[in-house]
Order: structure tokens, then C-alpha cells, then sequence
């Protein structure tokens, strides 16, 4: 019998976890916005939110409200922030609450 | 416990049992397919989720998860609630992509816009469309065996750098 | 016991003349049912004076006077046993049916007449004694049986199916008073048992005459393909009892006819008969199924069913003879029985069948196949009748169709034993060809069963089905009779045995049956099988799941959910296979056959989905009408045009032919 037969039966691994490591080219998938709170203006947030397709952006008052699930990473916004919104890279997006998934950034220099 | 946290604890726990034997059934709202693709991907061997005790099922009466794409267009509503109902307990519901989350698409009087609003949904995996890493990351949040990382989020880069 | 046999078939015909006369008043409810009392008892009389008669062994004659050309005789033959028992059953089935399938009226009195009057002439013809009786009753039939299909003559359909029916009876009737002449003559004798007893004496060439012009001439009656295409076209318009008459009998005397003639009167011939027969009877089946599957009419349908049995006993005589050729005696004995034993049971089910077909278009006012559907649930007791009657004519095991067929099978695997490689060969052959037919009957019967008693109604009409009123008791018997054929087969064969041994001299009684009601096909460690034990295991197989579940019950409650159904609106009737779709695999198959004319209209040019509607009709080219009878129908057109001149209508040459006549006939007797 195969030595990892006996290991993983004490130790009740059926297979490995998923994935044992992050590989490179997951860089390249389309994944939603960061965004600099310091370099947002409300004007620019505005112009964002106009330019989004799919609804994931809001302003409420100097609060840029950005819904993750809506989010199609089409990088509109990325195109048009001009240094303020980047890739972000996050591409494990699941959960259990739809409200994780609403994530509110300061427009403009301001406590984190 | 409350209640509503015995309910929530054996929910859990429920799930949980499922995590060495899951059984998949798709159901498609009105999506552009891409989803579907990305879905369909889960069986090639880099992302492979048979090795995790994962299966599709094309029957409802044994799927032990529902796995929506799609904005919920009306005319899906018979079809998904009786898929819905079909499935027996304990299920879980799992939302796939921006449509199904709310986005692209405004609730009207062709489409409800987000899976929500007709089913309870358990997990929310956003992408569009999700990668399958994606996906399996939100059906291994889905059965209690990886726990969900978007909550600790900010995507405010500037407050990271802060930190 | 020769008494009681007459006995007892004569009250049978006595009964039916009465009935018939009754039958006359049938304008009120009462004389209708009294008729039907009195037709039944002449057939229950017929089926016990039937089997006696195979019982006993012996022929019997009855000589009826001697004033008419030839004198009147009967004669009960063990040949024609079957056949009568054949005639009993129909009869009763029929009498338990009538009373509530007609309305009373003057239609019907005449109907009921003629239809007993029918039944009288059919048994005159399986108990005739003489040529002339033979034939005298053979028309009589014929006439009875044209004025049974003609009760709704004033439909048009009614009248060209009836026409072709007398049609192609006349023509099939010169042709056997042609080959009985050719018998008589060279015997010189009228009687038929003398000229059973001298035909070994007659010339081949005419032994060879006779035999064909009675394989032509009865094979018009019987359906034989290609003089069958009065079937499809009578039945559908008779009555349902009818069309059940003439397909559980009258085509049964075709086949009586050729028995008679190759078996009794001819004694056997070359080898070569028998593959004639075998040859046509082959080709009948497989082409009878095969437009069986493309008919959405369920009379067609039927129709088409008997031609394709018809083929079958036809391959089991045609074998019969060929063995016997090769002095295979006790097989050629075993394929006697079979034929013999499929006739009985192709009687059996088929009547019921049409009987059933006649409850269904009264309860749903259609006979279309593509218009029925649900009927198990509205018309639960037929569907139960009809399906022992549908699964003993697809030939499923334990019923009676599984019986002769298997029989059949075995008789035909045994070709190897004759010497002459290639008629085995040949037998073989016609032995697979039957085997594709019950592929395809299995298939067909599948769908004449499950489109119209299966899934939901596909029209308003099927939806409207009741079942009271409807006839169940005549039917019911006939299922009764079916599996007791089926189930009790040792005994059916031992009385067949018995009779053809009468026949053909050989008793295979101990190479038919052994102990353990097994059946063997004519010799041991061949092949064998027990229809009652293969009953038996059947009824216990069933039952054990079924005890297990009722033992195994879960005692919680249970809850009731609807059927996953792939999360659609709703079930439409429409979104069923249609029966026009379910032989479409076999219409795409066998298009060289059918050679469909297909015609296609669409609303517009639009793509599917947005064209409006499409109107799509494939019509089956009628090969035998269109290249056999029309071009012979034709040429005898022609002759008539050419000989028309002769009857201008002027009186004077009328008088000129009867002077040339006179004075010709003076020359000749003058001398």
C-alpha cells in the first residue's frame, strides 16, 4: 500500500485543499476596482458613477458606495479614474451576506 | 441559542455534512451562458471538482445545491420555483455572477434583476463571470469548508497602505 | 358421438336461421336481444360441436338430398373443427356485444338478418360435402358478408369499400370454381370426399392447376398480399362487429380453403408448394405490418394486422407442406397444429380488438389514432380487455399469440432435417422474415395501444369518453379466451392433435407434449416449453416485489408532491408523441417501400418559429393498386369499350344474332 494512502487516512485528508497555492496567471482575470479614497473628488465620483453600465457605484453625501456583486469588471471606471481606481486582483468574492458585498470608501483624504 | 440561531447552527451543520458529497444542479435565468461556461470548467482537470466529492445532477430530487445564473427573467419564475421546490431540504442556494447579484440589469416587468428577490440565496459569488476558482470558492463557503474573505475587505487602497 | 357432432352443428345453424328471422323484427329493443340470445346459442352449440368433432376424429357426412345437381351433403371434417369452433366464438362474442353497439331500427333488423344468415353460410361452407354445396354456400357467404358491410350504405366511403369487398370475391370466386372444375372433372365425381380419395390419380400438371387456382382464388378471401387491398377498405366502413365477422372469420375460410385443397383434397404436393406458399405468406406478413404502422386509422390499422396473420399462417402451412414433401411427417403434422392453432387464436383477438375498436369510436366519435390519447383512465375495463387482447396479438408471453409463434419458430429452425440444402435455406429465410414481422408488430402494437389508452386526451372528443353503456361483456370473454388458449395450451394441443392426426394420419401427441404440460415442436431435445408454468412463474415473479413493498411499507406518514416535471408551465396533450411520430423511424427506414408523396405548405416565407402555420401531409403510395389493379382494371375497360359495339340496342340485330346462333347450332347437332 502507497504511503500517502495511510498518511491521509490518519489524518483524514480525502484530497488537498483548494488551491494549495495562488497561481501566477490569476492576475490577469477580470476582477472588480480599489480605489484611492485619498485621490476621489465627488466630481469624479459623479463622472463614475455615470459611466458604470451596471450599477455598482453610489455617492451618498462624501461616501462612494461600491457594490461588489453588481460589479461586471468592465473597468470603465478604471479607464476613466486616471490613477484613482486599479485592478484590484481580488477575484474570492463569495458571501453569505449580501450586505459584504457593499463596501463604502471616503471621497478625498479623510479617517479610514 | 435563540431560535433563530438553532435554526442558523443546524443549517450550518447541515451544510457541513454535505462537504464530502455535493450534488449540483444549474439553473439558468436568462444568463448570457458565459457563466454556464465557466461552470462547465469546474470539471476540467486544473480546477476538478469531482476531487472535492462535487457532481452535477440534471435531477432536482437529488441535488443538495442549486446553483442560479441569470437575472431571474419572469418568464423563469414557474421553472425556478419548482426546481426550487423539487429540491429537497436541507439546500442551499448559491448566486452566481453580477446578473444574478443585481447589477447589469433593472428590475422590470421582463426581469426581477437580482436571484434574491425570489429565492432566499445562501451564497453570493460575484464575477462576471467568476472564474472557476471563484466558483469553487463559494461552494466550498457554501458547505462551512473554506470561510468567506470578502467581508474583511475594504477595496480602499488607500486605507490598506495605511495600515 | 357422430350424431351429437351433427347434432349440435345443425341446431348451431338452425339457431342462426331463427336468429336471422328474428332479426327481421329487431325494429324494438326485445327482438334485438332475442336475436343476439339465439345467435349466441347457435355459437356456444357450434363451439361444443366444434371440439367434439376434433375430439373425435372422424369424419361424418350428412346427406341431404340428392335432387339438387350433385345432391346437398355435409361433411364434418376434423380439418374444419377448428374453424368451427372459430365460428362459434365470434358468434357469441358477437351476440354478447350486439344488443349494445346497435340501436334498434329497421337497419339493424336487416343487419342482424343478413349477419346470421352470414353465420349460416359459413358454417354450410366449413361443413360442405359436395362442390356444389361448397360453392353455393361460398357466394352465399360472400353475398351476406357484402351486405353486412353495406349497414351504412349511404356513406360513400361505405360503398367502395363494400364494392371492392364483392369485387374482388367475385374474381377469387371464378377462379375456384375454375380450380374445383379442373377437380371435378378429372374425378368425375362432385363428391368431395371421393375426390379426396381419387385425386392421387390425376396428373401432376393438373394437380399443380388446381392447387394454384385455389391458392389465387381462396388467397382473394384471405388477404394474401396482392389480392388483400379489398381488407383495408372494408373494414373500416363495416360496423365494429363487422369488421370483427369478417376479420375473425370470413378471412379464416380463405385459409380453410387452401387447407382444404393442399391438405385434404390434393393430399400434399412437391416441394415447391409449399414455398409458394410459404413465399407469399411471408411477404403478406412483413408488407402487412409494415403499412399497419403507417395507418392512423385504428380499423385500417387492424386490417392491415390481419393481413400480416394471415401471412403467418400461410408460412405455417407452406412449411406443413414442404416437410411433408420430404416425408417430414411429424413435423409437417407439429405446423399443421400451428396453423390451425393461430387461426383460433388470431380469431380470438382480433375480434376483440375490433370490438374494442367499436367501443372506442363510439365513446370518442373518432378512429383517429393521432386524435385519442387518456382512455385508460375514462374507459378503465376496455383498456384492460384490450390490453390482454393487445399483448396476446404482439405475441408476449404467457398469452396465445406467444404460443403459435413460438411454435411456429421451432417448426421453422427444424428446415436443417430436410436434405435439400437450399429449401432449408429457404425455410430459414422465411423463418427470419417472419421474426422482423414480429419485431414490427410488437412495435406497432405498442403504439395502437398506448396513443389512443396512454397519456392525455389529444382531442375533445377522447376527452369526452364514458364507459357506460358500452358493450364489456362480449369483449371480456374473448380476453378470457385468450388466456385460457394461451395459459392452457397442453390442452388445446392435445385436442388439436387429435385432429390432425384425422387429418394427416400422424398422431405427434407423445412428440407434443410431455409430462410437465410441456410443449415440444415434434421431437425431444430440441427445444421445449411450458406456457402454464411460464404462467405460473410469471403471476409469482410479479407478485414478490409487490409483497415486499406491502411488507416494507414505511408506516410514517407520507407526503403527496407533484412529479418533477422539468419545471414546465403546464402538460399539454400536444406536447405527446403523436402515433404519425412514433412509426416515423420506420417510415424513414422502409421510405423505399412506402414511397410517401409528401406535400408542405407553409403560411409564409418567414423561418420556423414566426411562419404561421404549417400544413404537412405524407401520403403511403398504393403500390398494388396503382401498378397492379389499375393497369388490369384498365385493359379490362378497354375490352369492354372494344365490345361494346355487340349491344347497340337495335332489336334487329338481337334478332340477327339469335337467327345466326340457330342456324349454327342446326349445323352443328344436325350431324
Amino acid at each position: 500500500m502507497a504511503f500517502w494512502f495511510f498518511r491521509g487516512l490518519g489524518k483524514g485528508i480525502v484530497t488537498t485543499r483548494y488551491p494549495k497555492a495562488i497561481d501566477p496567471w490569476t492576475s490577469a482575470l477580470p476582477t472588480p476596482p480599489a480605489f484611492h479614497s485619498d485621490r476621489l473628488t465627488i466630481a469624479l465620483v459623479d463622472r463614475l458613477i455615470e459611466v458604470c453600465p451596471s450599477r455598482a457605484l453610489a455617492r451618498e453625501h462624501n461616501e462612494l458606495i461600491f457594490d461588489v456583486g453588481a460589479c461586471s469588471a468592465c473597468e470603465r471606471c478604471v479607464q476613466e479614474g486616471a490613477g484613482a481606481v486599479e485592478h484590484s486582483g481580488v477575484f474570492e468574492l463569495a458571501s453569505t451576506r449580501r450586505e459584504h458585498l457593499l463596501k463604502r470608501v471616503h471621497i478625498g483624504r479623510g479617517s479610514a | 441559542m435563540t431560535d433563530d440561531a438553532l435554526a442558523a447552527e443546524l443549517r450550518r451543520r447541515a451544510l457541513a455534512l454535505f462537504g464530502r458529497s455535493l450534488h449540483i444542479r444549474t439553473v439558468d435565468t436568462g444568463s448570457c451562458a458565459v457563466c454556464e461556461s465557466e461552470i462547465r470548467l469546474l470539471s476540467a482537470p486544473p480546477y476538478d471538482l469531482h476531487r472535492l466529492g462535487f457532481f452535477f445532477t440534471p435531477a432536482p430530487r437529488h441535488a443538495d445545491l442549486l446553483l442560479i445564473t441569470g437575472p431571474a427573467v419572469r418568464a423563469m419564475d414557474t421553472a425556478l420555483l419548482k426546481t426550487f421546490e423539487a429540491t429537497p431540504d436541507p439546500k442551499a442556494v448559491v448566486a452566481v455572477g453580477a446578473c444574478a447579484l443585481g447589477g447589469v440589469y433593472e428590475e422590470d416587468g421582463f426581469v426581477h434583476g437580482a436571484v434574491d428577490r425570489v429565492l432566499p440565496v445562501d451564497v453570493y459569488v460575484p464575477g462576471c463571470p467568476p472564474s472557476p476558482l471563484a466558483l469553487l470558492h463559494g461552494l466550498l463557503v457554501a458547505v462551512g469548508r473554506l470561510e468567506e474573505r470578502v467581508a474583511a475587505l475594504t477595496f480602499d487602497l488607500a486605507a490598506e497602505v495605511e495600515r | 358421438m357422430n350424431q351429437a357432432i351433427t347434432d349440435l352443428v345443425l341446431a348451431a345453424g338452425a339457431a342462426w336461421v331463427l336468429a336471422a328471422a328474428v332479426g327481421l323484427g329487431a325494429v324494438r329493443a326485445l327482438w334485438l336481444r332475442a336475436a343476439a340470445l339465439l345467435s349466441g346459442l347457435g355459437g356456444a352449440c357450434a363451439v361444443v360441436g366444434g371440439v367434439l368433432l376434433a375430439v373425435h376424429g372422424h369424419a361424418t357426412n350428412v346427406n341431404l338430398g340428392s335432387s339438387l345437381v350433385g345432391g346437398a351433403s355435409l361433411r364434418f371434417t376434423p380439418l374444419a373443427a377448428a374453424f368451427i369452433v372459430l365460428l362459434g366464438i365470434v358468434a357469441v362474442a358477437i351476440a354478447l356485444y350486439a344488443p349494445r353497439y346497435h340501436v334498434p331500427g329497421r337497419g339493424t333488423a336487416v343487419y342482424l338478418a343478413v349477419y346470421n344468415l352470414a353465420l349460416v353460410a359459413s358454417a354450410i361452407v366449413l361443413a360442405a360435402g359436395s362442390v356444389v354445396t361448397f360453392l353455393v354456400a361460398w357466394e352465399s357467404m360472400a353475398l351476406f358478408s357484402y351486405l353486412v358491410i353495406l349497414r351504412h350504405q349511404e356513406r360513400e366511403e361505405v360503398a367502395r369499400g363494400a364494392f371492392l369487398f364483392l369485387a374482388l370475391s367475385e374474381i377469387g370466386f371464378a377462379l375456384i370454381v375454375a380450380a374445383f372444375a379442373i377437380l371435378a372433372t378429372q374425378t368425375h365425381t362432385l363428391d368431395l370426399a371421393t375426390i379426396a380419395a381419387r385425386a392421387g390419380h390425376i396428373g401432376s400438371g393438373w394437380r399443380t392447376a388446381a392447387f394454384l387456382l385455389a391458392l389465387t382464388g381462396f388467397g382473394f378471401k384471405a388477404g394474401v398480399v396482392p389480392f388483400h387491398i379489398w381488407l383495408p377498405a372494408a373494414h373500416p366502413v363495416a360496423p365494429a362487429d363487422g369488421s370483427a365477422f369478417l376479420s375473425g372469420l370470413v378471412i379464416k375460410l380463405g385459409v380453410y380453403g387452401i387447407a382444404l385443397f393442399s391438405v385434404t383434397l390434393l393430399r400434399g404436393g412437391p416441394a415447391w408448394w409449399g414455398l409458394v406458399m410459404m413465399g407469399l405468406g411471408a411477404l403478406s406478413a412483413v408488407l402487412g405490418i409494415l403499412y399497419a404502422l403507417m395507418e392512423r386509422d385504428l380499423k385500417r390499422f387492424l386490417a392491415y394486422s390481419s393481413i400480416e396473420n394471415i401471412g403467418i399462417v400461410l408460412v405455417a402451412l407452406g412449411a406443413s407442406l414442404t416437410f411433408a414433401a420430404y416425408h417430414q411427417r411429424a413435423i409437417a403434422t407439429f405446423l399443421l397444429i400451428t396453423a390451425l392453432y393461430h387461426v383460433v387464436n388470431h380469431g380470438v383477438y382480433k375480434t376483440l380488438l375490433f370490438l374494442e375498436a367499436g367501443v372506442i369510436e363510439h365513446a370518442t366519435g373518432t378512429r383517429d389514432l393521432d386524435r385519442l390519447g387518456g382512455l385508460i383512465r375514462l374507459l378503465p375495463r376496455t383498456s384492460v380487455i384490450s390490453l390482454i387482447g393487445t399483448l396476446g396479438i404482439a405475441a408476449l408471453p404467457p398469452l396465445n399469440g406467444f404460443v403459435t409463434e413460438w411454435m411456429l419458430f421451432q417448426g421453422l429452425f427444424q428446415g436443417f432435417r430436410i436434405p435439400n440444402h437450399t429449401v432449408g435455406i429457404l425455410i430459414v429465410v422465411a423463418g427470419a422474415v417472419i421474426a422482423l414481422t414480429a419485431g414490427l408488430a410488437l412495435s406497432a402494437f405498442a403504439r395502437a395501444y398506448g396513443i389512443p389508452f396512454l397519456g392525455r386526451p389529444r382531442s375533445e372528443g377522447a376527452a369526452r369518453a364514458r364507459e357506460r353503456g358500452q358493450p364489456i361483456a362480449g369483449p371480456a370473454l374473448l380476453a378470457v379466451t385468450c388466456v385460457f388458449l394461451g395459459v392452457g395450451a397442453p390442452l388445446v394441443l392435445t385436442v388439436l392433435a387429435r385432429a390432425a392426426r384425422a387429418v394427416t394420419g400422424v398422431n405427434i401427441h407423445a412428440e407434443l407434449l410431455v409430462p410437465k404440460l410441456t410443449v415440444i415442436p415434434a421431437h425431444t431435445n430440441f427445444s421445449g416449453f411450458s406456457p402454464t408454468y411460464l404462467a405460473v412463474f410469471i403471476v409469482v415473479v410479479a407478485a414478490v416485489p409487490i409483497l415486499i413493498y406491502l411488507a416494507g411499507r414505511p408506516r410514517a406518514a407520507s407526503r403527496k408532491v407533484p412529479v418533477w416535471d422539468g419545471g414546465i408551465l403546464a402538460f399539454e396533450a400536444r406536447m405527446q408523441y403523436t402515433a404519425t411520430t412514433f412509426a416515423n423511424p420506420v417510415r424513414v427506414t422502409f421510405d423505399p417501400l412506402y414511397r410517401p408523396a409528401i406535400e408542405l405548405q407553409r403560411a409564409s416565407d418567414e423561418p420556423a418559429g414566426r411562419s404561421g402555420p404549417v400544413h404537412y401531409d405524407a401520403r403511403v403510395t398504393p403500390i398494388f393498386e396503382r401498378f397492379l389493379y389499375r393497369p388490369v382494371v384498365r385493359f379490362v375497360e378497354l375490352l369492354a369499350r372494344a365490345a361494346r359495339p355487340i349491344q347497340s340496342g337495335d332489336v334487329n340485330l338481337y334478332l340477327l344474332y339469335v337467327l345466326v346462333v340457330v342456324i349454327v347450332a342446326f349445323a352443328i347437332y344436325a350431324k
